[in-house]
């Protein structure tokens, strides 16, 4: 291709034109702030576990009260043991697979690594929705049995519902939660997704077809 | 950090300034942007200069992190402003043997290469600089094989934008 052994000559000419930076303005510049999207992505991955952390550990008081009276006391210890299993093995391998990504790597592999290590906290996000989604089932299975104490917990005041009603609309408000909890994680994913990582999806896929 | 290894890195990098600055050609088709870049993969380097062994040569060194950067980890700022184009500024290249067809067809090509994907940019700027295809290969981590249909396959499509 003749353009292309065109633009070769030129390349090398080209070699004069640039502007030279001095001793003093590379100093400058090297103390300047990343905006590496490596840095965002630990950045916002730091921030996801604090969030799913907070919201499992920081369950409010008057909730313990309520649990208490339908003796699900132990079921939540042994859910506060797994979660604290999964956080420290999340963090541990996060951690792992951060501290693996070098910038000297080829290309492939170092887009490899970051996706692995965005995967991790993926994963961690995922489990724990899926952790909640069992321990609300079996509350709920607790409490529906137990129709007494959820009358004298829900319904202090004695005043005649019909269960049947009372089943349906907490059935109902709990379907929108977790309808409304999926959509914000889905619109979540898509922004953070959509500002971050297309740009290194879309190569690393060009490089996986390749192969 | 060490203030010798800062001097160190910094007249290295003086040294080799321009390979930083061809990435950038490459990538960016306006100064904003090129300093920008430029700006990014400068950090990148020094953030990467500790664990340097020199086992294999700076300049190689180099043209894996600024193009890693220029690929993978860069991200537009949100303050890069259009401003002049590439072609208007830098391009002014001042030769005895100017040569307006000869100019054009360059400017053409440079804005062929614009369009093409960031795999494909670092494939042309690996053959601009004269790397054999092992080199390509293992610097962007695919096989020699798939180096040589790939940089085919670039050509073909530069062909195509250039003589639609």
């Amino acid at each position: 291709m003749d353009e292309l052994e065109l633009l070769k000559k030129d390349w090398k000419k080209q070699n004069a034109s640039y502007p030279q930076l001095t001793y003093n303005e590379i100093y400058t510049l090297i103390h300047k702030k990343s905006s590496s999207i490596v840095k965002w992505i630990f950045i916002i991955c730091i921030a996801e576990f604090v969030f799913w952390t907070l919201i499992n550990l920081l369950i409010p008081d008057s909730f313990l009260v309520i649990y208490e009276k339908f003796h699900l006391k132990t079921i939540l210890n042994i859910s506060y043991i797994i979660q604290y299993i999964v956080i420290i093995t999340f963090i541990y391998l996060f951690y792992k697979n951060y501290n693996s990504i070098s910038v000297i790597d080829n290309t492939s592999l170092l887009m490899k690594k970051i996706i692995k290590t965005r995967k991790t906290v993926n994963y961690y996000v995922y489990l724990n929705i899926i952790l909640n989604v069992i321990l609300s089932f079996i509350i709920n299975f607790v409490m529906f049995t137990n129709e007494d104490i959820l009358n004298e917990v829900f319904n202090s005041s004695r005043a005649t519902i019909d269960s049947d009603k009372f089943f349906n609309i907490m059935l109902i408000a709990q379907i929108i939660g977790l309808f409304v909890l999926v959509g914000f994680l889905l619109l979540y994913y898509r922004v953070i997704y959509g500002i971050l990582l297309r740009k290194l999806t879309k190569n690393y896929k060009e490089l996986e077809e390749l192969e | 950090m060490n203030k010798d290894l800062e001097h160190k890195f910094i007249s290295e990098f003086q040294q080799h300034q321009n390979i930083i600055h061809k990435v950038c050609r490459i990538y960016t088709n306006n100064q904003e942007a090129h300093r920008d870049l430029f700006q990014e993969i400068a950090i990148q380097l020094w953030k990467a200069y500790p664990k340097f062994r020199g086992d294999s040569k700076l300049s190689t060194w180099m043209y894996r992190i600024g193009l890693n950067t220029a690929i993978t980890l860069y991200r537009k700022s949100k303050r890069t402003i259009k401003t002049q184009d590439f072609d208007s500024v830098l391009h002014k290249i001042q030769s005895t043997d100017y040569d307006a067809t000869e100019e054009e067809q360059l400017k053409l090509m440079y804005k062929a290469i614009y369009q093409l994907s960031d795999i494909d940019k670092a494939l042309i700027f690996l053959y601009l600089e004269d790397k054999n295809y092992k080199e390509i290969a293992v610097t962007i981590g695919i096989s020699e094989v798939n180096a040589r249909v790939k940089m085919n396959r670039i050509k073909t499509r530069l062909r195509t934008i250039l003589n639609p």
